[in-house]
């Protein structure tokens, strides 16, 4: 329990008093010369249950009625459930805050959301309990943010919501560092969040350090989780994906692919979506049976006069959390699908030629086959996608790779004839291994990726791929596809996105990719695909650190559409299209946003074994307050306390006036 | 008449001279030496008809009813109850018990006041009047005796008595039954702290043997109502032990002791035809004692 006034406790010894005076009382006893022992003896006989136990039982509601005032008088405050938690007057009060999308949630329609109900409890909670400072943090690089009071906490631009999701580490280890910076006292750190997985990351191998680091902190550091995990009931979410432009002569048209998903199996419901693009709304029914409906390559008609780039959005009616409900894109006439081929193997340089010069949709697909040592005069600015088949680059060659891939690039790597020790992006070949039978790739990611499953659903024929010989891969890796002994045969590298190794080459020699055309030609034209997001004059881009750099790197950020409240500090933190200069970047929550994971409540408590950590549960739209004062319950108790032990000490007046009349002359009995 | 010279403490000439209207008399017929005004179970010459007899040679003529011959040719003889003395046997509780006393009388003070009064009360109506000290066995006794100076002796052993050692009323109630054979009024002045059962048996000998038996039952005023604020240490005054209570704990359980012996001494004395009274030492004795002789004049006449 928590006190305002726990200098007050140091009266706690006088609970005794009630027994001390009944010692005292014993001692002081007086000696009578008495006549009817034999009334003595019998009453001393008689079973003592019932009087014994009242007896104690008085003495334990006096000392419970001096507990409770001298409880009352040290002002105690409740914690909800963890009343009980210790804890008393923080120095510091470090207030994180979970901002994403899914803390937008509401219990009821019009009702109070996760994130203002988490702000206002936290600010009445925090005057409660007086903290000495206040701080906020609710974006891991800008840091903590102290607030004047904490009443601030709920009128703080920076805290409001936002469409990137929490990063809880990077959030915890910027508080983590206030304190160890500031030498803070005794500082409570407030977490207010929905638990979901993709904001904590329970797997993110920070969780341990920072864990170890709050515990070695010399001074009190109290964790209190303010937790939200109830999912929104009905809630459904809306996204766009693979929106292109398509042109049938002088006819325009966009299309987009629409994905309709809830967090959990319900009833048959039609959702009304709706499609706004230049000012011209459409709308269109969708049937969601199961958790997830997509419309796919729905179809647009564009005015032949409307300009070949623009915006629009996807919305469906609000429901229990309106931040998922609508959804922002971008369009432009494609830029060609250039790719670069290096490839000291002719054979699989003329099988990735052909591969990446058959686009799906007729689209101009230009090839450029740069020849070792004419990297620096390849037109590094036009291309998607470099597909390099040697050595790794190193030097300038290796300068000009990094550089195409900082931009937005893409690279699909294919082993060399004879592997270097070169690493790039921290990977390197190792030994070419050739099976005596040819292998087979023995798994495969099929839910993302490149290798992911065809839109209708069914899997790439990798499994259908000879493997005659594979070369060994080594460094930070993501597997896409294993071969039988666990060896890597296609995986991405952890430090790049952009970058991708095959361990084997398109040649005949080395694997049937040639042969089975299907599952190098997807591999190849997604790749040019995630190359060519970039490379437009529209781009998409996932709210927080990845939306950020790109306004950070734009001169002229300039908001099109979108919540018109974002403060400008925020750029990329808020969902909207936005205008970088002479291109368009529509700004959306995180896919995993849409997803309901919340990580168990025990995941939690291992987080911070260890440190002294506490939940609170609350609800969207909860009034009542998480802290507060409870005095008055304490003097009710002590009211009662009272009255019980007077009505325990009645039957000693019912027995004088018993005596009283046993004494009247009872002769007439006889 | 009031032999006695000495000024007894106990003694309250008005309270005598007022309890004096009231003769005492016995529930039983009595078997006396001398005539009296209680009734005895022989016939006699008082002026109380009580029946006709058949005459049988010897009886004497002059008791022969001529009108009952003249009436049915057959001879009866006239017969008329006597009238005789009592002896009144009083049975003084001596044992330290008898010395308590919460602030008011002690119960052997009050019991010297009702035997002392109650011996002068017998003894002006001519009756013969003896005293037995008792404790743990007869400490002291006087046979009854009719003459005023035997009463001195008798308020010389009232004087004297010094309340000691524990009770046992029973076995001594039984003694005197034994040894005292004529009938008597036996008089218990005691707080009768014993076993109601033992005391059923001791009543019932004492009837066997046609005694009229009254108790008076001494009950101070504390020991009824056991009103303690503090815990005390209680020294048996009997010479037991001593026990220690905190009257908050112990309160309740002696109210039921209590009312569970009084309520089985109301049964024994009931069986037992005792003519018992309750008196707690704050009531008036001549309260008491009027109650008592009033309560016997109502029942005159049993034989």
């Amino acid at each position: 329990m928590t006190f305002l006034q726990p200098w007050m406790l140091v009266a706690l010894p006088l609970v005794a008093l009630p027994l001390i005076i009944h010692l005292i009382n014993q001692r002081r006893f007086q000696t009578v010369r008495w006549a009817a022992m034999q009334f003595l003896l019998a009453a001393k006989a008689l079973s003592r249950g019932y009087s014994r136990l009242r007896h104690w039982l008085i003495m334990a509601l006096r000392m419970l009625a001096v507990a409770a005032v001298i409880l009352a008088v040290g002002r105690p405050l409740s914690r909800g459930w963890l009343a009980l938690a210790g804890g008393g007057r923080p120095d510091s009060a470090i207030v994180i805050l979970d901002r994403s999308p899914s803390m937008q949630a509401v219990a009821a329609a019009g009702g109070e959301s996760k994130l203002d109900t988490g702000r206002r409890q936290l600010a009445e909670s925090l005057a409660t309990l007086r903290a000495g400072r206040v701080l906020v943090v609710s974006d891991p690089a800008k840091g903590p943010e102290e607030v004047a009071s904490p009443e601030a906490i709920v009128e703080l631009a920076t805290a409001g919501p936002v469409a990137a999701a929490a990063d809880l580490p990077a959030l915890l280890q910027s508080g983590y560092d206030f304190i160890r910076e500031n030498a803070a006292g005794t500082t409570e750190i407030w977490i207010c969040s929905d638990q979901r997985a993709n904001d904590w990351k329970p797997d993110d191998g920070a969780w341990a350090g920072i864990r170890d680091a709050l515990a070695k902190l010399p001074q009190q550091v109290r964790i209190q989780l303010l937790s939200y995990a109830a999912p929104a009931k009905g809630n459904v979410a809306i996204r766009a994906s693979n929106v292109r432009l398509e042109s049938l002569g002088r006819d325009r048209r966009l299309v987009v692919t629409v994905a309709v998903s809830r967090q959990a199996d319900g009833e048959r419901a039609t959702i009304p979506v709706k499609f706004e693009i230049g000012g011209v709304s459409t709308a269109v029914n969708v049937d969601l049976t199961g958790r997830e409906a997509v419309l796919k390559n729905h179809v647009i008609p564009l005015e032949p006069s409307a300009a070949a780039r623009g915006w629009g959005r996807v919305s469906i009616p609000a429901d229990a959390d309106t931040a998922d409900n609508e959804f922002f894109f971008a369009y432009d006439a494609p830029p060609p699908r250039r790719s670069l081929i290096v490839a000291e193997d002719p054979a699989a340089g003329r099988v990735l030629e052909l591969v990446a010069a058959i686009a799906p949709d007729k689209a101009a697909s230009p090839v450029d086959l740069v020849p070792p040592g004419g990297l620096a005069a390849a037109a590094w600015d036009q291309a998607a996608v470099l597909f390099w088949q040697g050595p790794l680059p190193e030097g300038r060659d290796a300068e000009l790779v990094q550089a195409f891939l900082d931009r937005g690039g893409q690279a699909v790597f294919f082993a060399p004839d004879r592997p270097t020790a070169t690493e790039f992006v921290g990977c390197a070949w190792g030994e070419w291994t050739a099976p005596p039978k040819p292998a087979t790739a023995e798994s495969w990611r099929t839910d993302q990726d490149l290798l992911a499953n065809t839109l209708a659903g069914s899997a790439l024929p990798l499994g259908d791929v000879e493997i005659r010989r594979s070369c060994g891969l080594s460094g930070d890796l993501v597997p896409l596809a294993s071969l039988p002994a666990g060896t890597p045969l296609v995986a991405r590298a952890s430090r790049s996105e952009g970058v991708t190794f095959v361990a084997t080459t398109p040649a005949p020699r080395d694997s049937s990719f040639a042969a089975e055309g299907v599952v190098l030609y997807a591999l190849v034209q997604r790749s040019i695909d995630r190359g060519l997001a970039v490379l437009g004059g529209a781009r998409q881009a996932d709210a927080g650190p990845a939306a950020s750099e790109i306004a950070k790197a734009c001169g002229d950020w300039t908001r099109l559409a979108g919540p018109a409240a974002a403060p400008s500090t925020e750029s990329g933190l808020h969902a909207g299209v936005f205008s970088c200069g002479d291109r368009l970047v529509a700004v959306n929550r995180p896919a995993a946003e849409d997803a309901a994971l919340a990580v168990a409540d025990d995941r939690i408590d291992g987080l911070f074994r260890g440190l002294s950590f506490q939940r609170i549960t609350g609800t969207a739209g909860d009034t009542d307050s998480l802290v507060q004062e409870i005095w008055r319950a304490f003097l009710i108790a002590m009211l009662l306390a009272l009255a019980a032990e007077g009505l325990l000490s009645l039957p000693r007046a019912a027995a004088a006036d018993r005596a009283a009349k046993t004494s009247r002359p009872l002769e007439a009995a006889a | 008449m009031f032999t006695d010279r000495q000024p007894r403490s106990f003694l309250d000439p008005a309270v005598l001279a007022r309890l004096a209207a009231v003769p005492l008399l016995a529930r039983r017929p009595m078997v006396g030496t001398v005539s009296g005004r209680h009734a005895s179970p022989h016939r006699g010459s008082s002026v109380e008809f009580a029946e006709y007899r058949k005459y049988v040679p010897g009886d004497d003529l002059r008791r022969l009813d001529w009108r009952a011959f003249g009436r049915s040719d057959r001879h009866y003889v006239k017969e008329y109850e006597a009238d005789t003395n009592l002896r009144l046997y009083l049975v003084l509780d001596t044992s330290g018990s008898m010395e308590f006393s919460s602030g008011g009388v002690s119960k052997i003070e009050y019991a010297r006041r009702i035997s002392g009064a109650l011996g002068y009360l017998a003894s002006q109506q001519g009756d013969a009047v003896g005293i037995s000290c008792v404790a743990d066995g007869i400490v002291r006794t006087l046979p009854p005796r009719r003459s005023p100076a035997h009463l001195r002796l008798v308020f010389d052993v009232l004087e004297e008595a010094k309340p000691a050692g524990p009770t046992r009323l029973p076995e001594v109630l039984h003694e005197i039954a034994e040894t005292t054979r004529q009938r008597a009024v036996v008089a218990i002045v005691s707080d009768l702290f014993c076993e109601p059962e033992a005391l059923a048996t001791a009543f019932s000998h004492l009837r066997f043997r046609r005694h009229d038996v009254a108790a008076f039952h001494l009950l101070d005023p504390q020991e009824l109502a056991f009103q303690f604020q503090r815990p005390t240490r209680f020294l048996d005054m009997e010479g037991g032990g001593a026990i220690f209570a905190d009257p908050v704990d112990i309160t309740d359980r002696y109210h039921a002791a209590l009312e569970a012996y009084l309520d089985s001494l109301r049964r024994v004395v009931l069986e037992s035809a005792v003519d018992y009274h309750r008196v707690v030492t704050d009531q008036p004795y001549e309260q008491v004692l009027a109650r008592f002789l009033v309560g016997r004049a109502a029942g005159r006449g049993l034989r």
